[in-house]
């Protein structure tokens, strides 16, 4: 599993394995600042990560950073 | 930086031809009050009605609570950068309008929130059933903006609050009490065998309505900083979030802060009450560290061996919490942290959403998750129709004979995370 959260040390503790850091709280996986076109970008960007962490091995708890 | 509290005991409201406080009575001129109101063209009608302890009232949405105060001496007024010009408050001498409030309803912006009852198991759960209270019913222009509809019904409690107290300006006040902070050097040098410790308040900035403004700045662009107690007490922090009511700092708390009352109490004895940090709740992870941060280095540069941090809220702003005072405690600081709970309405579930081993002395405002009945009420101030839809109300909530079924999180104040309220728990 892939937990996609803002708030990642509540992710830890909630005791999610594969953590993707996202955006803000009120627009995880979007940004309202960015045009439509910026912000698919910034979309499929996120997911890819979150399929890529998906098929990670991990060894604990792991925040995917960049 | 020392201020002089002139409380003013009223015991009575009541309508009258002139707004004035006589024999321990606030009078009440209605129509001056409501031309004042409804000189903001963003407001479409103002009503005003009274409502005081004991009476089968029921007030709900509530958006803000707020006691009336005037600056008698010194710089500034009262809600400075807001209602006032932007000088430093604080210093001199204030009167307050002690037992009376401004309360302000009508439509909010987004979810309708807040009860207040008057009488009944509810008015034992929130401080304002105890004041004689003015209730502002507020109609927004239709479509207003909310951002505009906010801040419209924010400023009118506000002035009307300004208003009322200004009828206590040539009042001589019933007790006078007395408050300094010194400069913290000097505050070292006059108790140099107390221990030394601060209050962290954690200030609501979640934004989308869930605001609080520091000297007319919205807290959310504002980063950790130190603010004299004494500021507080004249309006350098005021509410603009109602939701979730139990747990939101009205305006009156903030003048009223329980936790500042309670150092001050103690200061020159047991300890040495050196200042206050404020800090945010922002909606970014990194916000939330950098804030953590400066607020745990602000600490350990005032040299206290103790803080005391209050929340305001729940759920993510737990996680400021938690990096407070983890923060603070690695700096070799004891925190005590003081919240509320969302444990489920049987109490089983998890308090917080955030939790450390740091954090091992917790002061609680009790379970707002609470399920609790309140009686049909004879008059409604407000409407009673949004109770179904409020946050800790339900499809149901409202029973055929006016009483409701509610979570403890519907009452203004409930759960309060600066400990202005009442709950306690016993142990068998």
């Amino acid at each position: 599993m892939v937990h996609m959260c803002t708030v990642t040390p509540i992710s830890l503790t909630v005791g999610a394995n594969r953590i993707i850091p996202t955006i803000a709280i009120p627009y995880p996986l979007g940004d309202p600042k960015l045009t439509k076109e910026e912000e698919k970008v910034l979309r499929r960007k996120l997911v890819e990560k979150a399929l890529k962490a998906l098929e990670t091995e991990v060894d604990g708890q792991t925040v995917f950073e960049d | 930086m020392h201020l002089e509290l002139g409380n003013i005991f009223i015991n009575d409201v009541q309508f009258g031809s002139q707004t004035k406080v006589e024999n321990k009575t606030l009078y009440v001129n209605k129509e001056e009050l409501i031309t004042l109101i409804s000189e903001d063209e963003h407001l479409k009608s103002v009503d005003v009605e009274l409502a005081k302890p004991g009476e089968s009232i029921r007030i709900t949405p509530v958006k803000d609570v707020i006691e009336p105060r005037v600056k008698v001496a010194g710089s500034g007024g009262i809600f400075p950068g807001v209602l006032t010009k932007v000088d430093t408050v604080g210093a001199g001498r204030t009167h307050v309008l002690k037992g009376a409030a401004v309360v302000t309803t009508g439509k909010v912006v987004g979810f309708q929130e807040g009860i207040i009852d008057m009488t009944g198991t509810g008015a034992e759960y929130t401080p304002f059933s105890k004041l004689n209270n003015v209730v502002l019913i507020c109609q927004p222009v239709d479509d207003i903006k909310p951002h505009d509809h906010e801040r419209a019904l924010r400023m009118a409690g506000l002035k009307a609050a300004e208003y009322f107290g200004k009828a206590g300006k040539d009042i001589e006040p019933d007790e006078v009490l007395s408050f300094e902070t010194l400069p913290l050097l000097k505050s070292i040098e006059k108790y140099p065998k107390l221990p030394k410790v601060a209050y962290v308040q954690m200030l609501q900035s979640q934004g989308l309505l869930h605001d609080t403004y520091v000297y007319g700045v919205d807290a959310k662009q504002t980063l950790p900083t130190l603010i004299k107690p004494t500021e507080l007490m004249d309006g350098a922090i005021i509410s603009g979030n109602c939701v979730s009511a139990c747990d939101k700092n009205t305006t009156y708390h903030h003048l009223n802060n329980p936790i500042v009352q309670d150092l001050f109490k103690q200061h020159g004895k047991e300890i040495n009450f050196v200042g206050v940090i404020i800090t945010n709740e922002n909606v970014f992870l990194a916000d939330k560290q950098r804030s953590s941060n400066w607020t745990a280095d602000l600490a350990e540069y005032l040299g206290v061996e103790g803080v005391v941090v209050s929340q305001e809220g729940f759920g993510n702003p737990d996680t400021d919490l938690i990096m407070n005072c983890k923060k603070i405690e690695e700096k070799g600081i004891k925190t005590v942290i003081v919240t509320d709970e969302y444990a489920g309405r049987n109490g089983a579930s998890q308090s917080l959403a955030d939790a450390d081993p740091k954090a091992d002395a917790v002061v609680t405002g009790g379970n707002a998750n609470e399920v609790i009945k309140l009686p049909p009420m004879e008059k409604i101030i407000g409407d009673l129709s949004i109770v179904n839809t409020i946050a800790g109300g339900f499809d149901g909530s409202v029973q055929k004979d006016g009483s409701l079924v509610v979570e403890l999180q519907t009452i203004t104040g409930a759960t309060n995370e600066l400990g202005f309220n009442k709950l306690t728990a016993k142990g068998f």
